[in-house]
């Protein structure tokens, strides 16, 4: 983990500063949020107790969830190279209006990021 | 005695009748007037013109879309030959129809705020409308009241119950009691504090507002550590009951919150003094006052989501050859208690379904007795694993209906177990606050079906008969003097059933799933038979693999069907 501390704290920042930028983006930019866990199986396992704890009452224990609009497995096939700049979108502002809460200030970004990290881990084909 | 009622038929004459028969409260007979059917909660229909005996000819003669696509939960009320029936998503609509043809007599939409949705715990549902004096309550997602004028469905006064960006919604039809409008609220999964509160019909002025959490230095707050109080929980999502007689009104509390359960108490089956009061519990109020008369806790220091909202069905049994006032409850935690509904006693709570968190109830103390070794109970990081029955209970909600009849009681029950572990969480204001982790994914104890509808003997304690079914869940029933009773599945399948053998006698696909029970009314000497149906969404969310078995079995829809011979 430590290694990647500076890294992520530095992407947080920059993220934030995005996100409330967001309007502006335009699908054009290409540095948009960086998940600093890529790839790391023992914060994925440890995302997804936290994915457990805090987002499976919507989203399914493990993510395994029927409702397609709720599916978080779809984010790849949905987004492709959007899927981690939706991800922090969403996760920051939520979406009120269709029942996602905002956990921009509630949840840490460093544990978002840990969740991300699971999520990305589950990822469908189909 | 059928014979009898049908020579009468057309009449008051034979809810009369039906009323001497039976117990203190008017049973539903033309019109199906409240929520339960009756005030005790039965949904007991006196009409026998549909019966065991020509059930199978039972048609279509008009249907309604509903207008939204969440989980419909309507119990439609019958007053007069109009129909009050809602829809899920707030309610999103409010029809009052003609209830011969369906005709529309007028459409409400309440005014709900857009972010509302996010802090709804368990579906965008609403169970329906009280009626009285001309008059249609309800109550909103976002935990406000609201009556309209029954005639022309013009908005009449909206009362804010509680603040629904701190979790706080209304779910459950309301009660009607004298002058008052009653309601219970949600919230147990977001740190509320829970409570009911009476409000005058005609105004909307706050009549009692009563805490199920007693306060600092009330009875009882002891029960809990610190300031845990604050956010414990003890919603009363569920519908009330009335004994008129006594003047008593019973509601029945959610789990504690959060879940998780070190920061209440002893992070251990050895609770000590943290019992967690009213949480989990069985409530009877002062109608007048508002002040708690009795309590009886069935899960003391909840940490499984033992939810005990349940609805109470109020009759009299002949016990040890006593004819004794009961309440009857079907509880989350897999136990059916009956309890004497005067003194808050326990006379008697046995499994209806398979329960390993704890062995028995003991009679002498009324408490259960745990698994030893805090085997089932899951603490602050660690699993307790293969508990039953799981988190969304032995039955939920959906009603169970008692026919005085038969003596039995009709219930959805659930057939499944859970792992679950405690986490440490803070809380946070409009958040889940749950401090808890936990897998859904498996199938019962006992055999591959998810449900089962089960005839219980609230006597004898012990099953008559049940149908397994493949998927939770089954609906809520409805039994009539016909010898019926009527429920429906999550495939959309509506069934009417022999009530004494079991056997079914016809069924109808309306399409999609059907969570709630049916009910029956008579208009010119016909009878009616309504179901809502729109299969769930909330539940299924939260249940992994299964849960995408449960949404694959029918589509998510909204639709009244309504059937005559
Ligand atoms: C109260 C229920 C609820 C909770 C809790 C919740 N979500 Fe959501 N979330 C939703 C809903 C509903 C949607 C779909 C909104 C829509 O229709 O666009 C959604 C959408 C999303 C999306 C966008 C999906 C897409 O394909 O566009 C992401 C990403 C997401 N949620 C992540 C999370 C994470 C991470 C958590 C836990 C920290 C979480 N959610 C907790 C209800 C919830």
């Amino acid at each position: 983990m430590k290694p990647n501390n500076k890294v992520w704290k530095q992407m947080g920042v920059l993220v934030l500063a995005f996100a409330t930028l967001a309007p502006a983006w335009g699908g054009e930019d290409e540095s948009g949020p960086v998940n600093p866990y890529s790839g790391d199986k023992a914060v994925a396992k440890e995302g997804a107790e936290l994915f457990n704890q805090y987002c499976s009452h919507c989203h399914g224990p493990w993510a395994e969830q029927g409702e397609r609009v709720r599916d978080l497995r779809r984010l790849r096939i949905r987004y492709g190279d959007y899927a981690t700049e939706t991800f922090w979108t969403t996760v920051h502002k939520g979406r009120m209006e269709k029942g996602m809460p905002v956990w921009g200030g509630v949840l840490s970004d460093d544990v978002l990021w840990r969740i991300y990290t699971f999520l990305e881990t589950v990822q469908t084909e189909e | 005695m059928a014979s009898v009622r049908r020579s009468l038929l057309g009449g008051v004459a034979v809810v009369a009748l039906a009323t001497v028969a039976s117990s203190a409260m008017a049973q539903a007979g033309n019109e199906w007037p409240t929520y339960g059917g009756d005030k005790s909660n039965t949904r007991f229909s006196t009409l026998d013109q549909i019966n065991t005996g020509n059930v199978k000819d039972l048609k279509v003669v008009w249907m309604h879309s509903l207008g939204s696509n969440d989980s419909q939960e309507s119990t439609p009320i019958i007053v007069g030959d109009t129909m009050y029936v809602t829809s899920s998503t707030g309610p999103k609509y409010v029809f009052a129809l003609n209830a011969r043809t369906g005709e529309k007599i007028w459409t409400y939409q309440p005014e709900l705020p857009g972010d509302y949705m996010s802090t709804v715990c368990c579906g965008l549902d609403n169970r329906g409308v009280a009626v009285a004096n001309g008059m249609v309550f309800f109550g909103r997602l976002d935990a406000k009241l609201e009556a309209l004028d029954a005639k022309t469905g013009k908005h009449l006064w909206t009362k804010t119950v509680a603040d629904y960006r701190k979790g706080y919604a209304i779910t459950s039809a309301p009660l009607i009691v004298k002058d008052m409008v009653i309601t219970g609220m949600a919230g147990g999964e977001y740190g509320v504090r829970g409570f009911v509160s009476a409000y005058k019909q005609s105004t909307g002025e706050l009549v009692w507002k009563t805490y199920t959490i007693p306060g600092e230095g009330e009875p009882e707050n002891d029960t809990w550590k610190g300031d845990s109080w604050k956010t414990g929980g003890g919603s009363t999502w569920g519908v009330g009951a009335y004994d008129a007689g006594r003047n008593l009104v019973y509601w029945s509390t959610s789990n504690a919150g959060p879940w998780g359960a070190s920061t209440r108490g002893n992070d251990s089956s050895d609770i000590g003094p943290y019992s967690n009061k009213w949480t989990s519990s069985q409530l009877a109020f002062d109608a007048d006052t508002g002040k708690i008369v009795w309590g009886y806790q069935y899960t003391p220091h909840d940490t499984w989501d033992y939810d005990g909202i349940n609805e109470a069905v109020l009759t009299e049994l002949s016990l040890g050859g006593q004819k004794v006032p009961v309440m009857m409850h079907a509880d989350r935690n897999g136990f059916f208690y009956v309890l004497n509904r005067e003194t808050g006693k326990l006379l008697a709570a046995d499994p209806f379904v398979t329960v390993n968190w704890a062995s028995h109830v003991d009679l002498q103390t009324g408490r259960p007795v745990e698994a030893p070794n805090n085997e089932k109970r899951p603490q602050l990081g660690k699993w307790a694993r293969n508990v039953c029955p799981n988190l969304i209970g032995g039955k939920n909600w959906s009603p169970m209906s008692y026919s005085p009849q038969t003596g039995l009681v009709y219930l959805p029950a659930f057939n499944m177990c859970m792992d679950i572990k405690n986490r440490e969480e803070e809380y946070s204001p409009g958040k889940f606050y749950l401090a808890s982790e936990f897998d859904l994914g498996m199938a019962g104890a006992s055999g591959s079906n998810l449900a089962e509808f089960i005839a219980w003997d609230p006597v004898a304690m012990k099953k008559a008969w049940s149908i397994p079914e493949d998927y939770m869940w089954a609906s809520g029933a409805m039994t009539t003097a016909g010898g019926l009773v009527f429920y429906g599945n999550l495939e959309g399948k509506f069934k009417a059933v022999n009530a004494k053998t079991g056997e079914v006698l016809w069924q109808f696909n309306v399409g999609t799933g059907i969570t709630q029970s049916a009910v029956s009314y008579s208009i010119d000497g016909k009878q009616y038979i309504a179901v809502t149906a729109g299969r769930l969404k909330g539940p299924p969310s939260f249940f992994g693999k299964l849960g995408q078995k449960m949404m694959a079995v029918s589509p998510e829809g909204g639709v009244l069907v309504v059937f005559a011979l």
